[in-house]
């Protein structure tokens, strides 16, 4: 699979000079930071952060919890505003346009603060952890969705034409012919939106909602050792990140093949 | 030759006084004090955006003792001590309560007010005191950072915190019944009722008394004596008084009538 | 097979690609359609296919009319094989699984019997080695043989081609031409639209040449292409036979 070793001038890069070079980066960065840290005259403390490494923990977990059921339901919202952008029913389709726009338009941070205290207070519903998932999956929904409908758009006419003459009904041509297809190309923004999804969380600190960003707040709050505390906060979300960035590129891999 | 020589007698003359004028004036460091304008009256910003207040009054005054222009920075709360630390700011003058725990960071200089923390309850909270909310299902709002904050997480074990960002969140949290109480300073949650008469209420006497000072870095001895003459030498001058008549006329008589002690 | 037209018209917008054709084709094996582009030809052959509906007039293939509502003309596509220009195949699917999957999705096919009446075919037809493959490591004669061997997996009446070579370079030409004309060998019926006419004149019983939406002339291969009468044909054929 050439497109996917590194190639300079066309030509294969042995592993050793890859290897070398990312040492070589790795270290350049490292030294930069270190002089950076080393001007600060800066008391570190790592023995309080320590102490709370409880608190870290937990605020961990709910992050994975609310990106993860975020994803699940956002993929829905995202499919079926998709499909209701296309459809022929115009209220219908209206009602996605409008939607969409709206969230696409709006920051993250007022739609949490509306959604919360205006719209979820009106509705009587009360767990903001309910309804930080909500907000976050309707957030991801409108931009997955435009990604579902340009993907179902970019599959050639031809194809649904010779879908038709071997007899597939409509939906079995979604099933079988579109669906297929757009899965694959989704990978990559998908995987993109999981990762931004996964980061767009810390916002929901906003209301109270007890995730990773906010518990790293509290507790420099509390010990007032601020990069003892958010220095494990981008380690944490970058252990969340990587893996679904390197997920993604062995998908890509498997799923690869020309059109 | 006349006018040569007269033109010659004036440069050497000009050129003599800038000579002798000052030798050239170091720049002053201006006085950086770090406050969260946040907090009507103390640390605000007027309509045109400029900071104004309590704490802006007396860091103006404080600036002006120390012979420094001063310059505000506006920083969230949690931030300040951080800020001071790293040397982003010289002072912390931002209502801020002088904790033990706050002294193992940075340095205080004398109180200059005493308050202590209440609570605004929900309209129909039957709690009346700060034990009546410490019981599993109770919900009590703090501002991240505060010693509201400290209290709640070490002292309500039974109770769920929900820490938030700023005041107005907090004080919304609890008008719409999703937070039974917040506890804060005693001046802003008599402010926080006053606005929200329909949806809460308030308890005004502290459960806490608490004192504010100003914040200064660790080490830096002489500037906290500085500040600590200043202190003394503004509230003999009357300038304490002024401020209170100023800012907090309404509350200082309603808290008259009261019963409560007027605390600046 | 038997072919009949009665009024047939259909139009695009503006455009009226066919003008009312009216003709009923004599008993044939095998049918060619030619003429310019733009002609009508690949219209008239996807009302055939079931693909369009014509505005007016009705076609019957041997005696039976062609009902033109969705459901009757789906029930048709499926008793038919037909083989476009070019993008036949589906490109996430293999070779096999291109053709097993209107076998078992449509035809209710068990999935082992489908993989083994394909598999079979392809052996047939020297397919084997591609049948792993994906399209797009298929050159394009290849794809087109895929393309007709699953047209011919599910048993159908008959084969409709439009310009299956056009879009080859002229050894894949040969290549799949020799294909139809080996279907055409064992019986099958099919009507094909080409712009090969040595394919033409070979292979087909009987011809019409359509030109301006209609029909110029119609008849038994052989006689028209060595006697053509109407000066559009013979135009069209000095044109495309100089090279």
């Amino acid at each position: 699979m050439q497109q996917f070793t590194t190639h300079t001038f066309g030509q294969p890069v042995a592993a050793a000079a890859r290897v070398l070079s990312w040492c070589l980066v790795l270290l350049v960065t490292t030294a930069i930071f270190s002089f950076a840290f080393s001007q600060l005259q800066y008391g570190w403390n790592w023995g309080a952060i320590w102490q709370y490494r409880q608190k870290f923990l937990q605020g961990w977990l709910m992050t994975v919890i609310i990106s993860a059921a975020s994803l699940a339901v956002s993929l829905v919202i995202g499919l079926v505003t998709a499909l209701a952008r296309r459809s022929a029913f115009l209220p219908l389709r209206y009602t996605a346009v409008l939607y969409v726009e709206a969230i696409r338009g709006t920051p993250l941070l007022v739609q949490i603060l509306i959604l919360f205290y205006v719209v979820a207070n009106a509705f009587g519903v009360e767990n903001r952890y309910v309804v930080g998932i909500i907000t976050l999956s309707l957030f991801a929904g409108a931009y997955l969705a435009e990604m579902i409908r340009s993907g179902i758009e970019s599959i050639h006419d031809s194809q649904l034409e010779s879908a038709r003459a071997i007899g597939l009904t409509k939906v079995q041509t979604y099933r079988y012919v579109i669906f297929p297809q757009v899965l694959r190309q989704l990978i990559p923004p998908l995987t993109g939106q999981f990762a931004s999804i996964i980061k767009d969380s810390s916002l929901l600190s906003i209301i109270a909602v007890s995730e990773f960003t906010l518990n790293a707040q509290e507790v420099n709050a509390f010990t007032y050792s601020t990069l003892e505390s958010y220095l494990p906060l981008a380690v944490g979300y970058l252990l969340l990140t990587l893996p679904v960035s390197l997920i993604s590129r062995a998908l890509e891999r498997k799923f690869h093949y020309a059109t | 030759m006349k006018v040569r020589a007269a033109f010659f007698l004036l440069t050497v003359a000009a050129l003599l006084m800038l000579s002798t004028s000052a030798p050239a004036a170091e720049p002053v460091k201006p006085l950086i004090v770090g406050m969260e304008l946040a907090y009507p009256p103390f640390e605000m910003t007027d309509t045109a955006g400029k900071p104004s207040g309590v704490s802006v009054d007396i860091a103006t005054e404080l600036a002006k003792s120390l012979g420094r222009p001063v310059v505000i920075q506006n920083t969230a709360f949690d931030g300040l001590i951080p800020a001071l630390k790293t040397g982003k700011v010289d002072v912390v003058i931002s209502s801020m309560t002088a904790t033990a725990e706050r002294a193992t960071s940075i340095d205080f200089s004398d109180p200059y007010l005493t308050t202590g923390l209440c609570l605004l309850l929900r309209k129909d909270s039957a709690a009346q005191t700060i034990a009546d909310l410490d019981k599993a299902g109770v919900k009590v709002a703090v501002k991240k950072g505060t010693t509201g904050h400290i209290y709640a997480t070490t002292r309500l074990k039974k109770a769920q915190i929900l820490v938030l960002d700023k005041e107005s969140a907090a004080v919304l949290e609890v008008s719409q019944g999703k937070a039974d109480a917040f506890i804060y300073d005693q001046m802003s949650t008599y402010q926080n009722w006053q606005r929200n008469k329909a949806t809460t209420r308030a308890i005004l006497e502290p459960f806490q008394k608490e004192s504010w000072a100003v914040g200064i870095r660790k080490g830096n001895d002489a500037l906290k004596n500085k500040v600590n003459t200043f202190i003394k030498e503004y509230r003999g001058k009357g300038g304490f008084e002024q401020l209170g008549d100023r800012y907090l006329k309404e509350m200082k008589d309603e808290f008259k009538r009261l019963g409560y002690s007027f605390f600046l | 097979m038997r072919l009949e037209f009665c009024g047939v018209g259909k139009q695009f917008g503006e455009h009226q690609a066919l003008l009312d054709i009216t003709l009923a084709v004599p008993e044939f094996q095998s049918l060619a359609i030619i003429g310019p582009s733009g002609g009508g030809k690949t219209t008239l052959l996807r009302i055939i296919a079931g693909l369009e509906i014509p505005e007016k007039g009705h076609l019957s293939i041997n005696g039976q009319r062609l009902e033109v509502h969705e459901e009757a003309l789906l029930a048709h596509r499926r008793t038919i094989g037909t083989v476009f220009q070019a993008y036949n195949l589906f490109p996430h699917l293999t070779a096999l699984e291109n053709v097993v999957l209107p076998l078992v999705k449509v035809h209710g096919l068990p999935e082992r019997e489908a993989r083994d009446t394909a598999g079979a075919l392809f052996e047939r037809f020297q397919l084997a080695g591609h049948a792993q493959r994906r399209p797009a490591e298929l050159s394009g004669g290849q794809q087109q043989r895929v393309a007709i061997v699953r047209a011919i997996a599910i048993k159908p009446r008959f084969l409709l081609f439009d310009e299956p070579t056009s879009a080859l370079d002229p050894e894949m030409t040969a290549e799949v031409l020799d294909f139809i004309a080996e279907l055409r060998g064992e019986g099958r019926d099919l009507i094909i639209v080409t712009h090969n006419m040595g394919f033409a004149r070979e292979v087909s019983d009987q011809c019409l040449f359509i030109a301006s939406g209609e029909v110029q002339e119609a008849g038994d291969s052989g006689d028209l292409f060595r006697n053509p009468r109407s000066p559009l044909l013979v135009n069209f054929l000095a044109k495309v036979l100089r090279y």
